[in-house]
């Protein structure tokens, strides 16, 4: 699993830059916007695993408006919301617009590693399951296709072998006619 | 943990076979021990007989059901398998259609009568929700019978409410479908009314008879009676083909057959898979 690929959306240019160096020195990789237009525009051209955005911004487009769009453009991109303390109650109805997580002010950052240290974890899970669940997609593909293919020929063995049984038991034919029709419909049987 | 021993490991199955069908042979005896461990701590039983005795106590029978939940595998996924979804799109639901309505008078509905008998948490019913509602767009000119079954309580109650997580939700589903059929509830999705609306889902123990349950045009059993003794699968089969209407539809697990199993049903194939009709 790489680093995690990470958007800072802040407006404050002091926190932006400082979560940008511990963010980087954490090895990640990271990109900045100043506010949410910014944040529109990255978020359109490229995937990111995290988006970390202040809740309050001033411009049209706040944190919840990040939100909304990081979600409509890809649901597996996870938001963590940067919140002043008097605002907790936004963060969590923003929580329930499908952000992961919120962080109040002014950001502890051993808490945002362990964020996101837990995000990351969370991604390699999911796509452990998800790379065990293809293999046994494909598994069970190929079984299942074995499997029916073999149900398809035992049918027609077992329509052949009661045609046999039909003709060889036909008392108004001569026996001779009989074996020679018996191993007629055998010939068509076995291919 | 709480060990489990031989001859608990053998109560325990024969209780589980008797009340769902299950078969647990010895080599999953680790399943029942990591499946019912954390019942029994729960129940602050020490050991799985006394969880065992208390269960066929318990007249209220919470117990046992909380035993089923447990060992139930709800392994379910929406279009878990596309092929299963594209035969009914493709094949049953047109052929069926077509057949009915040359039978029809024209005044009453045509009925489409559909069960999954073993839905789980709902995937697969809802699946095929979808696929009438893309298929029959003008669905009130029909009588849609919809129903889906499971033993396990908690999936009924689960596959009821219609609601996934993310992990649930992200594959098979395509995300224009995601959008289309689900709305966003925090970090999970809820599958909208008008789906849910045309399902009805009940817990059905397939051991028992299937007297009431009516007869059916398409059936899905899928990837339940592997769970199954071989006895077990005959009955199962054969009752099948006793709610099938004459005409109707059998869809299995495609790993599954059903040579040896039930002689009445005849495999039919259609492109890259097979459906079973009554002979």
């Amino acid at each position: 699993m790489g680093k995690l690929k990470i958007l800072i959306v802040e407006d404050d240019p002091v926190t932006r830059s400082l979560l940008e160096k511990k963010l980087k020195k954490a090895a990640y990789e990271v990109a900045t916007a100043k506010n949410g237009e910014e944040a529109v525009g990255l978020v359109s051209g490229s995937f990111f695993d995290v988006v970390l955005t202040d809740l309050m911004m001033p411009g049209d487009v706040d944190g919840v408006g990040v939100l909304e769009h990081v979600k409509e453009r890809n649901v597996k991109t996870e938001v963590i919301l940067i919140t002043a303390y008097a605002s907790i109650e936004n963060a969590v109805e923003a929580m329930k617009k499908g952000a992961s997580d919120y962080l109040t002010k002014p950001i502890n950052f051993d808490e945002l590693m362990l964020r996101l240290d837990r995000i990351n974890t969370m991604k390699s899970l999911a796509k452990e399951s998800l790379d065990l669940r293809e293999a046994m997609d494909v598994t069970e593909k190929n079984a299942g296709q074995t499997i029916q293919d073999l149900e398809m020929v035992i049918h027609r063995l077992q329509h052949g072998l009661s045609d046999i049984k039909r003709v060889l038991n036909e008392g108004s034919i001569e026996t001779h006619e009989r074996i020679e029709r018996a191993l007629g419909i055998l010939d068509r049987l076995i291919i | 943990m709480i060990k489990i021993t031989t001859d608990e490991i053998k109560i325990m199955s024969q209780y589980i076979h008797k009340m769902s069908g299950i078969a647990l042979d010895d080599q999953k005896a680790y399943l029942l021990e990591a499946r019912l461990n954390g019942l029994a701590e729960e129940q602050g039983c020490a050991s799985y007989m006394e969880l065992y005795q208390k269960a066929k106590t318990d007249d209220s029978k919470s117990l046992e059901r909380k035993i089923l939940d447990a060992v139930t595998t709800n392994e379910t996924l929406f279009f878990r398998d596309k092929s299963p979804f594209e035969l009914v799109r493709h094949k049953i639901l047109p052929e069926l259609i077509d057949r009915r309505s040359a039978k029809s008078s024209g005044s009453m509905p045509l009925s489409v009568r559909i069960w999954s008998a073993a839905c789980s948490t709902g995937q697969e019913v809802y699946s095929i929700a979808i696929v009438l509602k893309e298929l029959l767009p003008d669905l009130k000119k029909y009588n849609i019978k919809l129903l889906g079954t499971d033993i396990s309580d908690e999936a009924v109650a689960q596959a009821s409410y219609g609601q996934y997580n993310k992990f649930a939700i992200e594959r098979g589903l395509d995300e224009g479908s995601l959008r289309k059929y689900f709305s966003q509830v925090g970090g999970n999705w809820k599958i909208r009314d008008d789906i849910r609306a045309m399902v009805l889902f009940k817990k059905f123990n397939l051991m028992l008879p299937f007297t009431g349950l009516g007869k059916y045009d398409i059936v899905f059993c899928r990837n339940v009676a592997i769970y199954f003794n071989l006895e077990d699968k005959k009955k199962l089969f054969d009752k099948i083909a006793n709610i099938l209407e004459p005409d109707g539809y059998l869809i299995i697990g495609s790993t599954e057959a059903l040579t040896g199993i039930c002689p009445r049903f005849v495999p039919q194939r259609h492109l890259r898979s097979i459906f079973y009709q009554l002979k």
